[in-house]
């Protein structure tokens, strides 16, 4: 083993071999308890969607505060992609909602859905409503996607300007 | 609200949306694909093109995952769905992390970017700069020699102007080195100076004929690094003097050495002869006046007095006492009745009978009659007439006078012997006629009084002091003039010799207007 030496000199040295000799007879000596692999359960899938949700609204946030921060952007194409980053923030949230109202939901609350005629059962609870209304996210979406092309449209017309100057 | 809240406008918002969601995503992404291509270098633009590949492939798998589900259970195959909704999710889920993490990563690679960036513009600057400076420089290159070749001209075009504006001005304009060397000359200055093209080099200050004038010169240069409109007398040539109205600069160099001195010279020569002739004239036309009034005034009384003496002579005895006494107020008188016809010549008042006559031949007369007595007193005469002198207008009496008067007062010069040199010719259309003596000289103060009545620096009763008054009285009556030179520059060798010279200038004979 290469000797390093720093302020403190050995002691320092000693008392991390020491730490790692632990940690080997940890894992050696009392194995009797532990998995070779991990398993993962049914809801950790939702759960990751989840945080993938809230992932993708704080990194859009993050965009939404670096766009406006920055005085040398000043086209117009940043102002709709900042309208973008709102959108798709709200969006995150509610299809976050929306996943967390449908895991209070039964699956006797759906009627009929493999039919047109489907619907969600009576009586009518908030959480049901919640579920409905979050059932509706394309209003968002599309509004936000519009808004991303709207934004990129003006910053090609604007390089398109640009180039011919 | 009784029966539940029903589906259908749900899955219809579903599908459509989900169909539109995928649509203006790729419509977006088309777009940024375009941005990328137009302006490759652009990292924003890269940014949102994998942004955009990354909402596309979301909304792509989001969508499809919609519409597949809601076909799927409308047909009846809710089992199937349930087999590929665990994909369907994943996929999602794994698209938005990758939207996420495009996002994340743009602020450093926007950084990086930016740095990147800054250092290109300045890359690219220098580039410019350089390029320009390359550009600059191989311009110059290819019109050094026409740029050279032009400007020589230019310069060759305003030298000569100058030269030329040098040359052709009538005042002297030189340029001297540390010595006071004349280094260059304009033909005026050389002309009026009497230097000579192939002559050694002049010093300036050596040409001053007073010690005053230089001192001042270059004690002013020393000490102002200027003089301005001094007035100066110089030698020009042998004999020549000029009086000039000098304005000169020092030359310095960068250590404030004096290196040269240039100046500019105006020669006032004319203007002073001309002013003070004129003052001279002026002098002597009020004292013809007096003298003319004067001897009007006592010649009668003078004549009365003469008579009477005259008279009282016949009534004595020749051998008496009384006759001697009469005898000398007689002489007196006479004598005072002589110097009143002087006085009446000097102011013209005596007439004259003016003809052509030979100026040659009116000294030759008055020599043939004064030599012997000046070679008895050691003064030879030496002749220098002018052959075929053309005649001038006069009344030869007078004329008489004139070389009388200046004979007598060269004999008079040369107690001791000596040489009269007689020269006649002719400049500019009038005679010159040069009366010099190698005398004693006048002194400088005696000259502007010589042509005074009765200024005389004889002994009392040697000489009047009408002479040389009369002489120029005839010669104003003539047309002519006469000026003294003392001491007389020697015109072949141009050194300064003692005695006098009177030159005399008269008109030529026009035979039209003979009298």
């Amino acid at each position: 083993m290469k000797r390093v030496y720093t302020y403190g000199g050995e002691v320092h040295m000693k008392s991390k071999c020491i730490v790692q000799l632990f940690i080997i007879v940890l894992i050696v000596g009392m194995a009797e308890n532990c998995w070779a692999l991990q398993s993962h359960g049914p809801p950790e899938g939702s759960y990751v969607h989840q945080m993938a949700h809230l992932l993708f609204s704080g990194a859009l946030a993050y965009l939404f505060w670096h766009t406006r921060k920055r005085p040398a952007l000043e086209s117009k194409g940043w102002k709709y992609l900042q309208i973008f980053c709102v959108a798709l923030i709200c969006w995150n949230m509610l299809a976050f909602i929306g996943h967390e109202a449908y895991s209070f939901l039964q699956a006797e609350d759906f009627v009929n859905t493999d039919s047109l005629q489907g619907f969600i059962a009576p009586p009518v609870s908030f959480v049901k409503v919640l579920y409905y209304v979050t059932k509706m996210d394309h209003f968002l979406i599309v509004p936000a996607l519009l808004a991303l092309v709207v934004s990129l449209r003006i910053f090609y017309l604007e390089a398109l300007r640009e180039e011919d100057k | 609200m009784k029966n539940g809240l029903p589906l259908l406008p749900a899955l219809n918002v579903e599908f459509f949306g989900a169909a539109l969601a995928i649509l203006l995503s790729f419509v977006a992404l088309w777009y940024a694909w375009r941005l990328v291509k137009l302006q490759p270098n652009n990292f924003i633009w890269g940014f949102l093109f994998y942004f955009c590949i990354a909402m596309a492939a979301f909304s792509l798998s989001r969508g499809v995952g919609h519409m597949v589900r809601i076909i799927l259970v409308l047909a009846g195959e809710g089992d199937t769905w349930s087999t590929l909704s665990p994909f369907s999710g994943g996929f999602n889920t794994m698209l938005m992390i990758s939207a996420a993490a495009v996002t994340i990563y743009y602020h450093k690679g926007l950084a990086a970017f930016r740095a990147l960036g800054g250092e290109a513009e300045k890359l690219s600057d220098a580039n410019t700069q350089l390029a320009a400076t390359a550009n600059e420089l191989q311009r110059l290159n290819s019109h050094l020699e026409d740029m050279v070749a032009e400007r020589t001209r230019n310069l060759s075009k305003s030298e000569k102007k100058l030269r030329n504006f040098i040359e052709n001005s009538k005042d002297i304009i030189y340029f001297c080195d540390q010595s006071g060397d004349i280094t260059s000359i304009n033909s005026s200055g050389r002309e009026m100076l009497g230097i000579d093209p192939a002559q050694a080099a002049i010093n300036f200050p050596s040409l001053f004929v007073r010690e005053e004038d230089k001192k001042e010169y270059l004690t002013a240069l020393q000490e102002n690094g200027f003089v301005s409109d001094i007035e100066i007398e110089c030698k020009a040539g042998a004999a020549n003097i000029r009086y000039i109205l000098l304005t000169a600069s020092a030359v310095y160099d960068q250590d404030g050495v004096i290196i040269g001195c240039e100046g500019i010279g105006k020669d006032m020569t004319r203007l002073k002869r001309m002013t003070e002739h004129l003052i001279n004239n002026e002098k002597m036309a009020s004292v013809g006046q007096m003298a003319a009034g004067v001897a009007h005034e006592i010649n009668t009384p003078l004549g009365i007095i003469l008579g009477y003496t005259q008279l009282m002579m016949d009534d004595y005895d020749k051998d008496s006492e009384s006759y001697a006494n009469f005898e000398i107020m007689e002489r007196q008188t006479r004598a005072c009745r002589r110097i009143v016809a002087d006085l009446l010549k000097f102011s013209r008042q005596s007439e004259s009978a003016k003809t052509c006559i030979d100026v040659n031949r009116v000294i030759q007369e008055v020599l043939a009659v004064s030599e012997h007595t000046l070679n008895i007193n050691n003064i030879t005469v030496e002749r220098s007439f002018m052959s075929e002198l053309p005649l001038v207008i006069g009344d030869p009496e007078k004329l008489y006078q004139v070389f009388i008067n200046l004979f007598n007062n060269a004999q008079d010069a040369m107690e001791d012997g000596g040489a009269i040199i007689i020269t006649s010719g002719r400049e500019q259309g009038t005679i010159v006629i040069t009366v010099r003596d190698t005398g004693s000289g006048i002194a400088e103060d005696v000259k502007k009084r010589i042509f005074d009545p009765f200024y005389t620096t004889k002994d009392v009763g040697k000489g009047t002091g009408l002479g040389l008054s009369v002489t120029y009285g005839i010669l104003q009556e003539h047309g002519g003039d006469i000026y003294v030179e003392s001491p007389v520059c020697d015109p072949e060798s141009g050194e300064m010799m003692q005695g006098s010279a009177f030159h005399i200038r008269l008109p030529e004979c026009d035979p039209e207007t003979e009298i």
